[in-house]
């Protein structure tokens, strides 16, 4: 799924004062691979996200996905646009905290047409054994595997993850990082993961810089490293 | 659909809060149901029993007995049912039975228990007068000149109010009673007997002309239409006036449990606002998360007002049977109902609830789903304009932390402002009435008609009265331009016997100013002290009075004037009178009318205003227990909202006691606020739920707002708010802080 944004500029007004979260941003995401988006905090990575993803809207400029353009679409077909080609993963996992780890990967499979097999899936993030548990009962690194298979299981072109290893340990990222790379290698997905750890650029086909609302320089890595290898800031 | 899961997994995790706003739903629902069924059944009892028993449409006696093709021919000419029914008055022990003979087609007789008496020597008699004089089915009771043993309880359709004479004011079964047996019984029996003819006619259409018929071929010494016979009327009245008040009130507090449920609903979807957003992200589409949402409301609406209504049906047939037995009605039917009470009770509550819901969850979904994400405190976290004020800004991090809550989270305090005025609004109105209902007998008959028996002569006097007693003149009268029939007394200000009160100040003193209304009368007028009245009497005289004051008597359209002035009015002579109140007990003589015993008009207005003042109580209650569940879900909901800070200010370092001074005790000035505010509106929209009222009862509820019920209410508001805090405080503590954390993510 191609993806281009074009000129994409995002204002908030602060009494007198205009903030540029997205300030006429303009980039090409490459079809099956991963892209890091890093900055310092409030560079307007998420915003970035957001937008592409579709649940956030822009003042202007142009967000194009496949032959379509975003800004023109009512909620409706938006909504539509998230369900069959997008996946969000959340640095809060966002579960639902009534529902089992299966009953919320259940969730996401609803949504689909042709979904994967929850099995597959949830043996992929290692959770298979913790199916029947509900999310309370989980640590954060598991909880995070688990909005993964969630956001999985329709098999979007997209994955969108914001700061999926901001509250996790080294350890835990690291395998949260693999398991991305693994989906990415094994279905093709599209993965665009927000952060501001710098190492994570390193294992990404693709990084993109932020700073102010202003994409400052992106680029690409030959030779991604491994999850393993990526120094942990 | 797997979301669903997660509807009845939410409604047990927060069983009690959900819990709760249902049973709130049933009590309300259920005091309505029960309240307009078992009064509907009632009325239809009542109309089933004059439909089909035949209740008469008029009856008269003649000075001859009439023959039998006498009576036919006046059938066929006026299409009407004739009967001709034979009665004797028996006394026994202190009391009066009359027995009648059994009739076929008109006023038939209903027998409860037991059986019809068919042999001779059996009769049936009235139930009532049966308990009060200690009779069962099977005795064998002396009337007269014979034995005869109690084969049932009988119901007559013309004696469903049973007074011996028609003009007489107050049903005793204590003296008086009826019974049916057969022809033969009744011959054997030595009392003279009398004979009336019954007539029935379709559709109750009086029958033109038969009157002036009767009267050409023999003497008409007395006929009654239905509409005149208080025997038949008084309960029709009753009923409608029990019917106004069993209806307004319940409907009343339904209203307001309802718009409680709403609220309560509106938050607790509020607090999903970001599983709304999350699914949202996802790609769950608007029309299926309304869907989805809409479930609880749903669920709680369906339960609530369904068991509301199961629950109410059911307890309305033990109801229906106690308002039989203060109405003397058979009990023909177990329940009716009118299509327009489940209307109120299911269809309202529930397109209410489904409709504010799906406005709520329809509000969420209108927004992004990135703004749902976000905790609502940063999504709406706009300074408010009262932050600028220096009050603001003054004090430690705690003080300025605790206003500032306070003015950002503005819905939350209108919430609980709202909910503690609900609820103390729902309480007074319990006190009240359980109070008044008391103040009601004891001001009016207590403390403001001190006499003991009102003696009514036949004719106008002029002599001196002797002993103690006092002079009054009373007639009927009316207010120009108003249907209201006013019972006016001319008295002496200075009488023992009658003491005009209000609020406890004397009014005696007063009538040199003008007229003292009764209260009920004030209300139906609508007027008030200093305000003039026209009254009229039967031709066209009019005299203008100044309403000098309204006394506390609650029971009653009466107008008081002083003597002289009414004599005036009248064309009396100054000092003429036709009754006088005294203590000791009167003898009976010729010229006296009618003499009113206060203790058994006391009885009597107990007993037939039982159904409404027993369901007055009834409701007392409720609306108690209502206001304080509607408090407890609040305040629990308080403990919840705030359950993220206060977790977080656990994790800060802050003791228990320093959260909770921080958190939750902000709002200990609204409830203080709300509850005083509340107080004079409880008793204002009682008042006027009264006022609107008392044209179909007849008498009127005191509303005043007494101090003990201010200290109560506030010690009950204030002790329940405290408890449910403590608890949930408790509940909290319990819960580990990662816990706490985690599960409230934002
Ligand atoms: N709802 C909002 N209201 C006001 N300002 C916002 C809002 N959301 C984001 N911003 C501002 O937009 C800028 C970019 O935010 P964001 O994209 O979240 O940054 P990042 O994800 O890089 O930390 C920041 O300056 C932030 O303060
Ligand atoms: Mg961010």
């Amino acid at each position: 799924m191609m993806i281009f944004t074009d000129k994409v500029t995002k204002t908030y007004q602060s009494g007198e004062v205009t903030i540029y979260a997205l300030k006429q941003a303009s980039i090409e995401i490459p079809v099956s691979k991963i892209v890091a988006i890093l900055g310092p905090s409030g560079s307007g990575k998420s915003t970035l996200l957001n937008v592409i993803g579709g649940i956030d809207r822009y003042d202007s400029g142009s967000i194009q996905v496949n032959n379509g353009t975003l800004e023109n679409l009512k909620d409706r077909q938006l909504t539509e646009y998230r369900r069959n080609n997008v996946g969000f993963i959340f640095q809060q996992y966002n579960l639902i905290p009534t529902l089992t780890v299966k009953e919320n990967v259940e969730v996401g499979q609803e949504l689909s047409e042709n979904p994967l097999e929850m099995e597959d899936i949830l043996q992929k993030v290692g959770m298979w054994d913790k199916k029947d548990k509900f999310p309370y009962q989980l640590s954060g690194g598991e909880q995070q595997r688990v909005a993964i298979a969630r956001a999985l299981i329709k098999n979007p072109r997209l994955l969108l993850c914001d700061e999926p290893t901001g509250a996790l340990d080294e350890e835990t990222g690291k395998n949260i990082l693999k398991l991305l790379k693994f989906v990415n290698d094994h279905y093709g997905t599209t993965i665009l993961i927000v952060t501001h750890n710098q190492g994570i650029g390193d294992m990404a086909h693709m990084a993109i810089r932020m700073s102010s609302g202003e994409i400052v320089e992106s680029s690409h890595n030959e030779t991604p490293l491994d999850p393993e290898k990526v120094t942990w800031s | 659909m797997t979301l669903k899961k997660s509807i009845f997994r939410t409604l047990k995790e927060n069983k009690f809060q959900y819990a709760g706003v249902i049973v709130l739903l049933v009590l309300a629902v259920m005091l309505y149901i029960s309240l307009s069924m078992a009064i509907t059944t009632l009325e239809e009892r009542n109309k089933h029993f004059a439909s089909d028993y035949k209740q008469e449409s008029f009856h008269f006696i003649t000075g001859k007995k009439l023959s039998y093709d006498q009576l036919s021919a006046w059938e066929d000419k006026f299409d009407i049912t004739l009967e001709q029914r034979t009665y004797k008055d028996l006394s026994l022990d202190e009391t009066t039975l009359r027995l009648f003979s059994k009739t076929e087609q008109v006023n038939i007789p209903y027998v409860a228990e037991g059986t019809v008496p068919e042999e001779e020597g059996e009769i049936a008699i009235s139930r009532v007068y049966a308990e009060r004089n200690g009779y069962h089915v099977g005795d064998k009771i002396d009337i007269g000149s014979l034995k005869a043993e109690v084969t049932g309880f009988v119901y007559l359709p013309d004696y469903i109010y049973m007074v011996s004479q028609l003009t007489d004011l107050l049903s005793d079964a204590e003296k008086f009673g009826i019974g049916i047996a057969s022809e033969e019984t009744l011959q054997q029996l030595k009392t003279s007997g009398q004979s009336q003819i019954l007539g029935w006619s379709k559709n109750d259409v009086l029958p033109k002309g038969l009157r002036e018929v009767v009267e050409s071929e023999t003497t008409l010494l007395q006929y009654v239409e239905a509409g005149d016979n208080p025997r038949i009327q008084f309960v029709e009245s009753e009923i409608d006036g029990a019917k106004t008040m069993t209806t307004t009130l319940p409907l009343f507090i339904l209203a307001l449990s309802i718009t409680m449920v709403l609220m309560l609903m509106k938050r607790r979807l509020d607090m999903q606002r970001k599983e709304i957003g999350t699914l949202m992200a996802l790609g769950y589409r608007k029309g299926e998360l309304l869907r989805h949402y809409l479930g609880y409301a749903w669920i709680i609406g369906l339960t609530g007002t369904i068991v509301g209504i199961l629950a109410g049906a059911g307890l309305s047939i033990p109801l229906s049977n106690i308002y039989a037995n203060y109405f003397n009605l058979p009990a023909l039917s177990m329940f009716e109902f009118e299509p327009f009470v489940l209307v109120i009770g299911l269809v309202i509550p529930l397109s209410l609830l489904i409709l504010l819901t799906a406005l709520v969850i329809n509000q969420s979904l209108k927004a992004e789903p990135l703004t749902l994400l976000r905790p609502k405190e940063m999504a709406g976290g706009k300074k408010s304009w009262l932050e600028n004020l220096p009050l603001m800004n003054r004090g430690g991090f705690i003080h300025r932390y605790r206003l500032r809550l306070l003015v950002r989270s503005k819905t939350r305090s209108l919430y609980i402002f709202l909910g503690v005025m609900f609820s103390t609004i729902l309480l007074l109105f319990g006190f009240i009435t359980f109070n008044s209902m008391d103040q009601v007998v004891e001001k009016t008959y207590e403390d403001i008609l001190t006499y003991e028996y009102g003696v009514y002569y036949k004719s106008l006097k002029t002599e001196k009265v002797a002993g103690e007693a006092s002079p009054f003149i009373m007639n009927e009268i009316k207010v120009k331009g108003e249907d209201t029939k006013i019972t006016a007394y001319g008295m002496e200000k200075d009488t023992p016997y009658i003491q005009l009160l209000s609020d406890g100040k004397p009014l005696n003193t007063k009538l040199s100013e003008g007229a003292v209304l009764s209260a009920p009368l004030a209300a139906v007028l609508g007027v008030e002290g200093g305000e003039e009245l026209t009254l009229e009497i039967g031709n066209d005289d009019t005299i203008t009075v100044k309403v000098a004051g309204v006394s506390d008597l609650y029971i009653g359209n009466t107008i008081y004037l002083p003597r002289s002035q009414l004599n005036d009015f009248l064309n009396y002579p100054q000092d003429a009178y036709t009754g006088v109140w005294q203590t000791e007990e009167p003898v009976e003589s010729d010229d006296i009318y009618r003499i009113e015993d206060k203790q058994k008009a006391m009885e009597s207005f107990e007993s037939t205003s039982g159904a409404t003042r027993a369901s007055v109580l009834g409701m007392s209650v409720f609306a108690v227990i209502i206001g304080l569940i509607v408090l407890t879900l609040l305040t629990n909901l308080i403990v919840e909202e705030n359950s993220p800070s206060i977790s977080l200010f656990k994790v800060m370092g802050y003791y228990d006691s320093e959260v909770s001074k921080l958190v939750l005790n902000v709002y200990t000035p609204i409830v203080f606020l709300s509850y005083f505010v509340s107080i004079p509106i409880a008793g204002l929209s009682l008042e006027q739920t009264m006022n609107s009222v008392v044209e179909e009862t007849g008498f009127i509820l005191p509303t005043d707002v007494s101090w003990w019920m201010v200290l109560l209410g506030f010690v009950v508001i204030m002790l329940t708010y405290w408890l449910s805090l403590t608890l949930s405080k408790r509940k909290l503590k319990q819960v580990s802080l990662q816990d706490a954390l985690k599960k409230q993510q934002d």
